[in-house]
C-alpha cells in the first residue's frame, strides 16, 4: 500500500549527548519536534519504518564504500558512548525491496552484518513509537565522494515508492540528515541557514522535485551533502506539501524535522 | 569548492587510525594511555604521528584525513576523556 508516513529528521549526535556546548532550549525545541513525528508514527501504526540514512564512515570505512544500499540481516545494532541500540529488520520486506531494486537497475549493495551509524539511531532514539515496529535500514553515501547524484537519489525513491505501493505492509519512511552543516571544516561555525530556508519553502509549496537540478557540487557548496537522503524521500513523495515541524539553526547545524502529508 | 573529496590511497593508514578512533572503543582506549605506542602500530608516518599527537585538524587534512573522520575522532576522544562535558541538561 502507498507509504502512510514520510519524515524527515536532523541527527546531529549533540541532540542525544547534550554537550555544554549547545543552547538547551533549541535542543528542548528540536526534541519536541521529534516527538511530533513519534505521535505520527504512532498514529499511523507502520509494520515497518523504512530508513534512509547517510553512513558516517561507521558501517562502511574506505575498504568499501557503497552508492546505496539496504541492510537484510535480522536485527542490527549501534553504539555512541553509553548509547547502545539494538532493532529488529523487517527482513521479509529489506529483501523485498532488495530484489526489486537490483530488477529494475539499482544496483544495490547489502548487507546482514555492519554496524549501524548514529544517523539511523538518532532519529530513531527520540521517534521509534511503542511498540517498536522493525526498521529497513536504507544506506545511501553522502561523506564519501563521488556519491550519488541527487537525480539518481530521487529516481530511487520514486522506484522505492511504486514497490511500496504493491506490498501488503504499512510502510513508513523516514529520512535522516541535513540540514547545512560543515563537520571537520573551516566552514563549521558558519552554516548556509539561507540555502536551507529558501529550500524548505519551496518544500513547503511540494516542489521536492526541483532539488534534482542540484548538483554534488551544489550540495557541497550549501553543507547539504546529506540532503541526499531526504532526496531519496522527496522521490518517494513526489509532489507533497512539506510540513515545517522544526527549523532550529545553532551555531553548527541547521536542525530540521519536516514531515509530508502521504 | 570541495569540503569533502576522496582521500589519497597514501593516507590510507592514517584515515584507518582515525576511524577507529571514532569507531573502537578498545582502540580509542588504548591510544589515549599509549598514543605513540598506537600510531606507531597503526602505520602512522612520524608526520602523521605529530599532526595526531597534537590534534591538527588542518595539518591533519593536508596529510590526506578525511575532514569528518578528524571531527569525529576529536569529538569521540573528548567524551571518553571528559564525561562532564556530556548530558549536560
Amino acid at each position: 500500500m502507498p507509504l502512510v508516513a514520510a519524515a524527515a529528521c536532523a541527527h546531529t549526535p549533540q541532540l542525544l549527548v547534550r554537550p555544554p556546548t549547545e543552547d538547551r532550549d533549541l535542543v528542548l525545541r528540536v526534541h519536541a519536534a521529534f516527538a511530533r513525528v513519534k505521535a505520527l508514527l504512532a498514529a499511523t501504526r507502520p509494520d515497518a519504518i523504512a530508513v534512509v540514512a547517510g553512513d558516517h564512515i561507521e558501517g562502511f570505512f574506505l575498504n568499501a564504500v557503497p552508492a546505496l544500499g539496504v541492510f537484510v540481516g535480522a536485527e542490527c545494532a549501534g553504539k555512541f558512548g553509553r548509547y547502545d541500540y539494538r532493532f529488529r529488520v523487517h527482513e521479509p520486506l529489506a529483501r523485498a525491496i532488495l530484489e526489486d531494486g537490483i530488477e529494475r537497475g539499482f544496483d544495490l549493495l547489502y548487507s546482514q552484518e555492519i554496524p549501524l551509524d548514529y544517523a539511523f539511531f538518532v532519529p530513531l532514539h527520540f521517534t521509534l513509537p511503542e511498540p517498536a515496529p522493525p526498521i529497513v535500514p536504507l544506506f545511501v553515501n553522502v561523506y564519501l565522494p563521488p556519491q550519488p547524484t541527487p537525480r539518481r537519489c530521487y529516481q530511487w525513491g520514486e522506484a522505492l515508492a511504486r514497490f511500496l505501493a504493491g506490498r501488503p505492509e504499512r510502510v513508513a519512511l523516514l529520512a535522516s540528515g541535513g540540514m547545512s552543516h560543515f563537520p571537520g571544516t573551516d566552514r563549521y561555525a558558519s552554516p548556509d541557514f539561507e540555502f536551507d530556508r529558501q529550500l524548505l519553502e519551496r518544500l513547503k509549496q511540494g516542489r521536492g522535485r526541483e532539488l534534482t537540478r542540484l548538483t554534488g557540487a551544489d550540495l557541497d557548496t550549501a553543507g547539504n551533502i546529506e540532503l541526499r537522503t531526504w532526496l531519496v524521500l522527496l522521490g518517494a513523495v513526489g509532489d507533497a506539501r512539506a510540513d515545517l515541524f522544526c527549523y532550529e539553526p545553532s551555531w553548527h547545524h541547521g536542525n530540521a524535522v519536516v514531515a509530508w502529508s502521504v | 569548492m570541495n569540503h569533502y573529496a576522496l582521500p589519497p590511497a597514501g593516507a590510507y593508514p592514517l584515515n584507518k587510525c582515525l576511524f577507529r578512533l571514532k569507531s573502537d572503543d578498545g582502540f580509542r582506549a588504548r591510544f589515549v594511555k599509549e598514543p605513540e605506542r598506537v600510531m606507531a602500530e597503526a602505520g602512522l608516518s612520524p608526520e602523521e604521528r605529530a599532526a595526531l599527537a597534537a590534534q591538527d585538524r588542518d595539518r591533519l587534512v593536508a596529510l590526506g584525513a578525511h575532514p569528518y573522520l578528524v571531527f569525529m575522532a576529536q569529538f569521540r576522544l573528548r567524551m571518553e576523556t571528559d564525561e562532564s562535558a556530556f548530558e549536560y541538561f
